[in-house]
């Protein structure tokens, strides 16, 4: 009787010791508890899985409750971002479009869109380039939402790009709190889950839009197109902060403009500035600007965009837009520098 | 907002609400548009408190500041690329804060710093990097970060650039809902969740306001700006 107790502990003591061995044992950087890591887990549980969940969005003191429905069924994704507070402003993506209901101001948005990354969004995978220009770093773990999370930090090292900080589930890697911050560490824009489901299946009728479309207007962004004009695909940034490099060049049809706008997308592999150049021409006297749905007015000065900053001015005769998720200054200084080359001068970069 | 609910959401912020009652809190902010600016001034001050920093203001809150001080929209005015950055505020006269809490929250909004390096007509990339080592200028010249929750008396100290009226126009709000729309295809990042998310918001103004500069800045000092 007490024969195959004594063997179950000799085997037990050993099993324990080598256990408490490796766990002493520094785990390599590549390990389960590397932070990279953990934001890869997290790309792919947001690309990857199912779910339902409220959250809400925090921005300087004000707060959007917010309802993000996303399926992924036979590599198909559909997805669904509602507010919940009073704007009734609802996004759906489905069969490659990206259809924005915009009740309040009778309008609806249509736009071909691919499946790229999902509603709540992800980061890239991290390089070397981002390396340079950010530190990620894990931060001691903690609970939230009553389950246990991983804490990640993406620390920008200047000014000119924003950082996270992450709070991800142990068991699905899904962010439960997010955290936009400046170089300071000043938390500029949050999200708290206040409910995340993942089941394993989603019905349709939770996919669909709650916002009866009779008598809004109904707007279709063209597709992207691979050329502008000669004289708008000329303009290039002649000077970049840190780390920001041309990663796509090619035309986009702004709203229903007449002709494509030149489209830059400038990107330090985790932030990303897109630079429009558009004919412009002033309005002549009495006509009214919105009349004419292109040239358009001059336009000039820095707005907020939600967690990002758009700035535009006129360079050349042509208008220069930058817009992205980045401080306002890294707009600035991106649209400033954007000039007009001759043909056999185009930076590659 | 009841010392239970100050309670629950203090606990909700920290993390350490059950989910039974995180769903309870959840529906009675859902309903209730007063509970959720509580809720949200508190989220900022908790911020303030923990981060020990100060948290940039946004064109919603911003707008619903101006609007009580003034009654009327945050306007365009002329900018300058030389001139140092600035967006003053007046006196938060119509945002009440929890008592005890007032000047943290307060402090909280900064002004805009951007460092008088960004225009890129003269400076090198050796320039910049050593620009973006200092403390932003403007912070450092006129509001010190909140330590522990010592406010600095003078932070609470805010004007309004006059509008100019030569400005030139600002970015369109149909046009800045294209570019943002034609951007967040390239834009993966989280960032992008944050443009999007900002469009789903609805607001009492417009739906996007134009921050600008002032021609000539108010100067940084305390004597300039007006006591609470």
């Amino acid at each position: 009787m007490t024969q195959p107790r004594l063997a179950f502990a000799y085997w037990l003591a050993p099993c324990a010791l080598f256990g408490a061995l490796l766990a002493a044992v520094p785990k390599p950087a590549s390990g389960a508890d590397d932070p990279r890591e953990w934001l890869q887990r997290m790309n792919k549980a947001l690309a990857t899985r199912n779910y339902d969940g409220t959250f809400f969005h925090i921005s300087g003191g004000r707060v959007e409750t917010m309802r993000i429905v996303h399926r992924v069924r036979s590599g198909r994704v559909s997805e669904r971002l509602q507010s919940l507070d009073g704007s009734g402003r609802e996004f759906v993506r489905a069969n490659g479009e990206l259809t924005c209901y915009l009740p309040d101001q009778r309008t609806v948005l249509v736009e071909p869109r691919q499946d790229r990354g999902p509603f709540l969004g992800t980061l890239p995978q991290f390089d070397s380039t981002v390396k340079d220009f950010y530190r990620i770093e894990a931060l001691p773990p903690t609970h939230i939402l009553g389950r246990p999370a991983k804490v990640i930090a993406v620390n920008p090292k200047d000014q000119f790009r924003f950082g996270y900080r992450l709070w991800l589930d142990e068991t699905t890697a899904m962010p439960l709190k997010t955290q936009l911050c400046d170089s300071r560490g000043q938390v500029i824009e949050q999200i708290f889950f206040a409910r995340l489901d993942m089941p394993e299946n989603i019905p349709d009728s939770d996919l669909a839009p709650t916002v009866h479309t009779d008598g809004m207007r109904w707007v279709r962004q063209g597709p992207s197109q691979d050329n502008a004009s000669s004289a708008l695909a000329a303009y290039r940034a002649s000077q970049l902060p840190p780390g920001f490099r041309l990663t796509v060049q090619g035309a986009q049809t702004l709203g229903d403009a007449s002709t494509p706008a030149s489209h830059l997308v400038y990107s330090d592999g985790l932030a990303t500035v897109s630079v429009f150049v558009e004919e412009q021409k002033a309005s002549a006297p009495g006509e009214a600007a919105a009349a004419d749905s292109q040239p358009q007015a001059p336009m000039q000065g820095l707005a907020r965009v939600g967690s990002g900053y758009a700035f535009s001015t006129v360079v050349q005769g042509h208008q220069v837009t930058a817009v992205g998720e980045v401080p306002a200054q890294t707009v600035e200084f991106i649209a400033h520098s954007v000039k007009l080359y001759s043909s056999d001068e185009i930076p590659r970069h | 907002m009841s010392e239970q609910i100050r309670e629950q959401v203090s606990a909700f912020l920290d993390g350490e609400l059950p989910d039974s009652e995180t769903e309870l809190l959840l529906k009675r902010l859902t309903r209730d548009g007063e509970l959720r600016e509580s809720f949200g001034r508190y989220a900022l001050i908790g911020e303030a408190l923990r981060g020990g920093g100060s948290q940039i203001l946004t064109r919603g809150f911003a707008s619903r500041v101006s609007l009580a001080i003034d009654g009327e929209p945050v306007q365009a005015a002329g900018r300058e690329h030389t001139a140092r950055p600035a967006r003053w505020w007046r006196p938060l006269a119509g945002v009440t804060v929890a008592a005890g809490v007032a000047t943290v929250a307060i402090v909280a909004l900064q002004q805009r710093a951007i460092s008088p390096s960004v225009n890129p007509a003269a400076p090198n990339t050796a320039q910049m990097a050593q620009n973006s080592a200092l403390p932003l200028r403007a912070s450092a010249g006129t509001q010190s970060p909140v330590r522990g929750g010592g406010a600095p008396r003078e932070a609470l100290s805010y004007t309004v650039p006059a509008a100019s009226a030569d400005a030139p126009s600002a970015i369109a709000p149909a046009r800045l809902t294209n570019y943002i729309f034609a951007h967040s295809k390239y834009s993966s990042g989280l960032g992008q969740r944050g443009m999007l998310a900002d469009l789903l918001i609805e607001d009492d103004e417009p739906q996007l306001i134009p921050i600008t500069r002032s021609a000539q800045p108010p100067p940084p000092a305390p004597d300039a700006r007006v006591a609470p």
